[in-house]
């Protein structure tokens, strides 16, 4: 049985072997992009919008919402970083109905790239807000004694990410796979309907931390205007 | 359970164009949109909050005007009040004047209607009294009247007293005053007996269809007279003194 996708090679493209997890992150990627196209290509504040853009707009309010209720303000980059955690974790998770496709999510390979990027968002975010030094200045709250102990619970915040979502994710496949096997007509309908529940969780969960972990890093916000870290 | 490194750098990549891409198409779209539809409401609000603003100033500014209004036109219903007052004062004090002079002239025409009525009434009830008087003075006593007023005056003339006979003077004539002709015997009874008391006067008779049932006489100052009119005023006093405690007993 194969347990991650990365062992998959779905094509060759110029003498590179692209396994299941990158081959489904495209489409993921794919659909995510033609969809937002597809939704916002008519997008005029003149026009009334219709019902596909109010349930995207209601996706995106409801990160916003989040986001800035964690942070405590409003803050455009986060929410494309973290918005961006929150739909592909998600949309792969929700993927997962459709017979022959392979999570990204199920590879600790994805995981990891995605922990990766929020343990370098996370020093980016800071810099950006508090500036270097004050953002060096953190790894010694609340003492210089504390440092080797922030710089471990900084890795530790990217293992813990990447671990618990690749767990999540691909005990569910691997369950239901062996499932499956076992009890082919009722069990996996059911690990299936659990797996979206518990993907559009851990989706939630990822996103949620990274946001947290980031705003913990930047400083407080004390303006609301939502135009003031637009680029 | 193994990491893939080329993968892990390949998903990174992925994951940053994604970013990208979401970026682009999805969360820029969409936030602009709603911050374009938030500012497109909050113009609207100014608007609307503007337009509310006018719309209560020109409410003010209607209210005010209606209070001008109804105060002019409370000014100009009291003017019209002040006028219509003056008006009925006017015309009631124009009507009391009709109805007074009506009343006046009403009372004067009553005044006149009753003394006429009177005049005849005293006219018919002397004529009546006279002819009653005729009458009984001829069953009783086998005389005309007139013989007894004559003798009556001529009575008057023999006893009239010092003052009377002051009055009279020393006229060259005596009027013997009668309401109808004399019978030529009475004339010269009353002649006699004047002659006999004032010597040498002439005398002459005179008719006057207006004077009451009766003989007068006249000589300068002094008037001598007998008519019915005593007897009717008596006779009226006496009537009006009867009526007038026949409705006191029955009030």
């Amino acid at each position: 049985m194969t347990l991650s996708p990365d062992e998959i090679t779905m094509l060759t493209l110029w003498g590179f072997a692209v396994n299941a997890t990158i081959f489904y992150t495209w489409i993921v990627m794919a659909v995510l992009t033609v969809a937002s196209m597809i939704i916002t290509r008519n997008l005029r504040a003149d026009v009334p919008p219709n019902r596909w853009r109010t349930t995207l707009e209601v996706i995106v309010q409801t990160i916003q919402g989040q986001i800035e209720e964690i942070a405590g303000g409003p803050s455009r980059h986060l929410i494309y970083f973290a918005g961006t955690l929150f739909l592909f974790v998600a949309a792969s998770n929700l993927l997962l109905v459709v017979p022959g496709f392979e999570p990204p999510t199920s590879s600790l390979s994805t995981t990891t790239a995605l922990a990766l990027s929020v343990l370098v968002a996370v020093p980016l975010f800071g810099i950006t807000s508090r500036g270097l030094g004050g953002y060096l200045m953190t790894y010694l709250q609340p003492s210089f004694i504390m440092l080797p102990f922030n710089i471990i619970s900084e890795f530790s915040r990217g293992i813990s990410l990447a671990i618990r979502l690749y767990g999540n994710i691909m005990s569910g496949a691997v369950i239901a796979a062996i499932l499956l096997t076992v009890a082919p007509f009722f069990f996996p309908v059911v690990m299936d309907l659990l797996g979206l529940l518990t993907g559009m969780i851990q989706a939630y969960i990822f996103a949620i931390l990274a946001t947290v972990y980031i705003s913990s890093a930047t400083a407080p916000r004390k303006s609301s205007d939502p135009q003031e870290d637009t680029p | 359970m193994s990491i893939d490194w080329i993968t892990v750098a390949a998903q990174l990549a992925n994951f940053l164009v994604l970013v990208w891409l979401l970026k682009r198409f999805l969360y820029r779209p969409i936030l602009d949109g709603i911050d374009a539809r938030e500012a497109e409401i909050t113009a609207r609000m100014e608007v609307a909050a503007r337009a509310k603003e006018e719309a209560s100033r020109a409410e003010t500014e209607y209210r005010n005007q209606l209070a001008a209004l109804q105060s002019e036109q409370a000014s100009a219903s009291e003017a019209e009040r002040r006028a219509a007052q003056k008006e009925k004062d006017a015309l009631l004090s124009e009507a009391r004047e009709r109805i007074e002079r009506e009343r006046a002239a009403w009372a004067t025409h009553r005044d006149d209607e009753t003394r006429n009525f009177v005049t005849k009434l005293h006219r018919a009830g002397g004529q009546a009294l006279l002819e009653l008087t005729r009458k009984a003075v001829f069953d009783l006593a086998d005389e005309t009247l007139e013989a007894r007023i004559a003798a009556h005056l001529a009575g008057q003339i023999e006893t009239m007293d010092g003052n009377l006979k002051k009055a009279a003077g020393s006229a060259p004539d005596a009027v013997v005053l009668s309401r109808a002709p004399l019978d030529p015997s009475i004339q010269q009874e009353i002649r006699a007996v004047l002659q006999d008391r004032f010597d040498g006067i002439a005398v002459r008779f005179d008719t006057d269809a207006t004077q009451s049932p009766g003989l007068a006489l006249r000589v300068g100052g002094a008037q001598l007279a007998w008519t019915v009119d005593t007897y009717i005023d008596d006779l009226d006093t006496l009537v009006t003194d009867r009526l007038t405690n026949a409705l006191e007993a029955k009030l």
